[in-house]
């Protein structure tokens, strides 16, 4: 999949920017911005609560990107894809995702100052996942945290060359009616970030 | 189709009737409730989401430091934002004005095939009317952002940058959806989001053009940056098949970081979110995939970003108005606006409103319509407390509409009365002599309506003042009797025309207070009015004929310091005469020397107290809170003096009132020009009077003192109003002196 950067971590990522250290802040951030916030220690974990929330929302459909860079992601997909409709090809994606129940995607780290997920979406496929269904699910490694926006951007700066990127904090939302929030006016109404321990580079077993 | 039967409320080049217009949005029982209640949580929500920043001001000062260096670097930095675009693929055109974006914009949509176009929002396309060029060629528009769309179908303007239908409520909403789509759609605000969202999914889908503004462009990379909380701006650069960029060359920014300085602040003072749902970030073409002859195909979104100037480069040449690069538009300041959030946005003309609406439209659209409304900023300075870029809005103002009084003069009236008769001082004071003796307002058409001391049409709501029968220049010789024997300074009082004509008393105390501190008190007769009530209709060289009187008038006396209990004239002595001779050396040298002798009253009294160890706190059983005045606490910086003088007053118990800092609606010559909205701001102001439990609101500026008497005299009789001086000259006469209380 088209990405602004291949590889994050390596290099963009330092340890005196990117450090699990800022959860805590971003938690409390993401969660002000109504994002839900689903700590989980590893991928089955994840795939279980995938499966809860696919039955009770009664899921027919998902479109999901990243299984082709996370081999445990790809794992996970085809575990998904037994219970429901799943799209990973882009022209699958983006012919079904404005009738799909749920997009997944991934975050490359995370804000601490806002808790805004930093998402890399050169792929028109990585943005409707995001946009058009109802619930977005983003995956994130909880040690890829920074700071605040400043240290963001002098991660940002370092690989944004060309494409398409930007931060997601919390679901779509207007107050353009008499200043009552909504959500989901364009966008997701549900934003849930699944944050796993392990990582998300790690094989399932 | 809707914004196709535009019928906005007025256009730009139309002769207004203002007070007209004003009067309707100030009987708009919706928007004033509407208004008054997001002004009400808007401070503490702002605070809010800067709880966990170190520093505002740090923040400000970056944004600012950017900003600056970048307008000065603007044409640099825009062929690197050029290069980088073209580098990525994308088309680059520049555009002069709003005909020529037209023009590129018409061409690519006939060369592309385009016939259905989604936007978000940008001012840029709206200050130049893009949607109705677009639509008389046929093409088929759609604002996404859902107040615009609302707004659009409404055929009215936006009343805020960031929230553009906030002066609507849900059932007028649920009308124009229902006009719209030709269904019946119920006031139900989920309903309405969930229609919102069928209709325009439909838009985003079906749209060949997507067209947005920027609320930064990277020179660096060429990514432009945009801002929302509904994701729409999103989906415009997804979609469709072509992404248009109209931004401004106010957007550019040199570096990837730079973007950061701007994404600390726009979010929290725009909206009071520490970060809005999504921050967008495009740089170059992207991949899109379409279905294209029945069969879906991957390709390179064609990406045209078009740079207007429309009165931007002139401005970014301009050593005053380029300070307006430093808006980032999060319409902050109308938030705390007294004036806008009495009448809304509309009244303000153009697309952009409030002060800052003011100075754009001066600078973009045209000069005519701009000094058409810029009295409805009455320089109360609270905007610049806050905006993330500290754009010294007032300032920039006055520095307009002193450019547009030197090209096109003042009206007759005005003229004569401010040439012949403020710059010849006994003429003016005779004039004010014989409004004493008729004890009634003398009404002179154009030119009284300017002066504080004449208040035609002024009755409703407040008492007016009458004239002193003994003005105070008329008292000096028995008070300077008084004067003590070996002073430690001399000082020479200004007194400005109200406290010499209307509250000579006041300027009583003040020499009491003064002569107690072993100071002796001189008054140069020949002193007049400070001019700011010229420099307020910007005749900028009449007001440089009355300093240089009262520059001449002060240097004689050889006097330490110079006092003044107004701190508009303190204020006006002390800075504005440096700035009026900025251009002449000699006289530049002689108003910096003069401005560096004045001094406040209050401040300078609190700390000669302080220095006598006479500033303890005491407790006291009269109730006394205190009202700012903007130009004491805004203009000079000083507010905890006078609340230190009152806490250690004798017998005071010190409260604090709600928004005691917010403007009481005087301001000079706009309490007689706009009555009907300095009346609502008096009453308010009357009413946290009255929530505070007061028995008495001190002031320290005479003009203030004016408008709170005149109304709590009808609101609140019982409460009364004093001035500082008066409180302290009465504490002394009770035996409190210097010599005692050491
Ligand atoms: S002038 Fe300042 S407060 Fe007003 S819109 Fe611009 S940045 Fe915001």
């Amino acid at each position: 999949m088209l990405k602004v950067c291949n590889d994050w971590p390596r290099e963009a990522f330092t340890d005196e920017l990117v450090s699990g250290k800022y959860w805590n802040d971003f938690s409390v951030n993401a969660k002000a911005a109504a994002a839900e916030l689903w700590r989980v220690p590893d991928m089955l974990e994840a795939r279980r609560k995938l499966e809860e929330l696919i039955e009770s929302l009664a899921v027919k459909k998902v479109v999901a990107v990243g299984g082709g860079e996370l081999p445990a992601l790809d794992y996970l997909y085809d575990e998904l894809a037994k219970r429901t409709e799943l799209y990973t090809d882009k022209f699958d994606i983006a012919r079904q995702a404005p009738q799909a129940d749920l997009g997944i995607s991934v975050a490359e780290f995370g804000v601490g100052e806002t808790g805004s997920v930093c998402v890399d979406t050169y792929a028109f496929e990585s943005r409707v996942v995001g946009m058009l269904p109802p619930v977005h699910v983003v995956f994130l490694d909880p040690a890829y945290m920074v700071r605040d926006v400043e240290t963001a951007f002098e991660v940002i700066e370092k690989v944004f060359k060309s494409g398409y990127m930007g931060f997601i904090t919390g679901p779509s939302r207007t107050a353009d009616i008499e200043r009552v929030l909504s959500l989901g006016v364009h966008g997701p109404s549900r934003f849930i970030i699944m944050a796993v321990e392990q990582g998300l580079e790690r094989q399932v077993h | 189709m809707a914004a196709g039967k535009l019928r906005y409320e007025h256009e730009e080049h139309e002769q207004r009737n203002l007070h007209k217009e004003i009067k309707v949005k100030l009987k708009d029982g919706v928007m004033r409730d509407a208004l008054s209640r997001f002004v009400n949580e808007y401070p503490a929500a702002r605070l809010k989401a800067y709880d966990n920043v170190v520093s505002i001001d740090r923040l400000r000062d970056d944004l600012r430091d950017m900003k600056e260096w970048t307008v000065d670097h603007i044409d640099e930095v825009a062929d690197e934002f050029e290069a980088s675009i073209k580098a990525r693929g994308g088309h680059f055109f520049r555009a002069k004005d709003g005909d020529e974006v037209k023009e590129i914009l018409l061409k690519i949509c006939e060369q592309e095939q385009v016939r259905r176009i989604v936007k978000s929002k940008s001012m840029a396309t709206e200050e130049i009317h893009l949607n109705q060029a677009l639509e008389e060629k046929g093409l088929h528009v759609r604002e996404t952002d859902l107040g615009e769309w609302m707004l659009s179908v409404a055929g009215q303007k936006p009343s805020h940058m960031v929230m553009p239908a906030i002066h609507l409520n849900r059932e007028q909403c649920a009308g124009f959806f229902s006009e719209e789509l030709h269904e019946d759609v119920p006031s139900d605000i989920p309903y309405m989001i969930h229609t919102a969202r069928r209709v325009l999914r439909e838009e985003f889908l079906s749209a060949d053009m997507g067209i947005t503004g920027a609320n930064f462009g990277i020179a660096e990379n060429g990514a432009i940056g945009l801002v929302t909380n509904e994701g729409n701006a999103r989906l415009v650069t997804t979609m469709p098949r072509i992404h248009v960029v109209i931004l401004g060359y106010e957007k550019l920014i040199p570096k990837v970081r730079d973007a950061a300085k701007i994404l600390r602040l726009l979010p929290r003072n725009g909206t009071c979110q520490r970060m809005t749902s999504y921050m967008t970030m495009v740089d170059g073409p992207t991949p899109v995939i379409y279905e294209k002859d029945g069969q879906l195909v991957e390709e390179e979104r064609k990406q045209y970003v078009i740079l207007l100037d429309n009165g931007r480069l002139r401005a970014a040449a301009d050593p005053k108005l380029k300070q307006v690069y430093q808006c980032v538009r999060c319409a902050s300041c109308l938030n705390v606006c007294p004036i806008w959030t009495l009448v809304g946005g509309h009244v303000y003309g153009h697309i952009y409103s409030g002060g800052i609406g003011a100075i754009l439209t001066g600078l973009l659209n045209n000069m005519e319509s701009f000094s058409q409304f810029s009295d409805l900023c009455i320089g109360c300075r609270k905007c610049m407390t806050i905006c993330p870029g500290k754009v010294p809005i007032p300032d920039l103002i006055d520095e307009l509409r002193s450019r547009y009084v030197k090209e096109h003069g003042l009206g007759l009236p005005e003229k004569t009365a401010f040439r012949h008769i403020l710059t010849h001082r006994k003429v003016f004071h005779t004039l004010l002599r014989m409004g004493a003796l008729a004890q009634k307002p003398v009404e002179s058409g154009g030119f009284i309506r300017h002066l504080p001391l004449f208040f035609a049409g002024m009755t409703k709501g407040r008492s007016l003042p009458a004239i002193a029968a003994r003005p105070f220049r008329d008292r000096t010789e028995e008070l300077f009797r008084e004067n003590p024997e070996k002073p430690v300074l001399r000082a020479a009082f200004f007194s400005g025309c109200n406290m010499d004509f209307v509250f000579p008393g006041t300027g009583e105390s003040v020499v009491k207070v003064l002569q107690d501190l072993n100071i002796e008190v001189i008054y140069p007769e020949q002193q007049s009015c400070c001019g700011k009530p010229v420099l307020g209709t910007g005749d900028r060289e009449t007001a440089k004929i009355i300093a240089r009187q009262n520059i001449e008038a002060f240097e004689e006396t050889k006097a330490d310091i110079i006092v003044s209990a107004c701190p508009t004239c303190a204020e006006t002595l002390e800075k504005t005469y440096v700035e009026l001779f900025a251009d002449d050396p000699e006289w530049s040298e002689r108003a910096k020397a003069f401005g560096a002798k004045v001094r406040e009253f209050t401040s300078f009294v609190a700390e000669c107290y302080r220095q006598a160890g006479r500033l303890m706190p005491t407790a006291g059983t009269e109730k006394v809170t205190y009202h700012d005045s903007c130009h004491i606490r805004r203009g000079l910086g000083v507010y905890k003096e006078p609340r230190e003088l009152l806490k250690a007053a004798p017998g005071v118990d010190f409260v604090e009132m709600k928004d005691c800092d917010k403007c009481c609606g005087m301001a000079g010559a706009f309490g007689v020009k706009y009555s009907e909205i300095s009346l609502p701001m008096l009453k308010e102001k009357v009413n946290n009077i009255k929530a505070s439990g007061a028995d008495t609101v001190a002031v320290a500026c005479p003009a203030c003192l004016m408008q709170l008497r005149g109304g709590l005299d009808q609101q609140a009789p019982d409460i009364r109003v004093r001035h500082i001086a008066d409180i302290l000259a009465e504490n002394i006469a009770a035996g409190h002196s210097q010599a005692e209380s050491m």
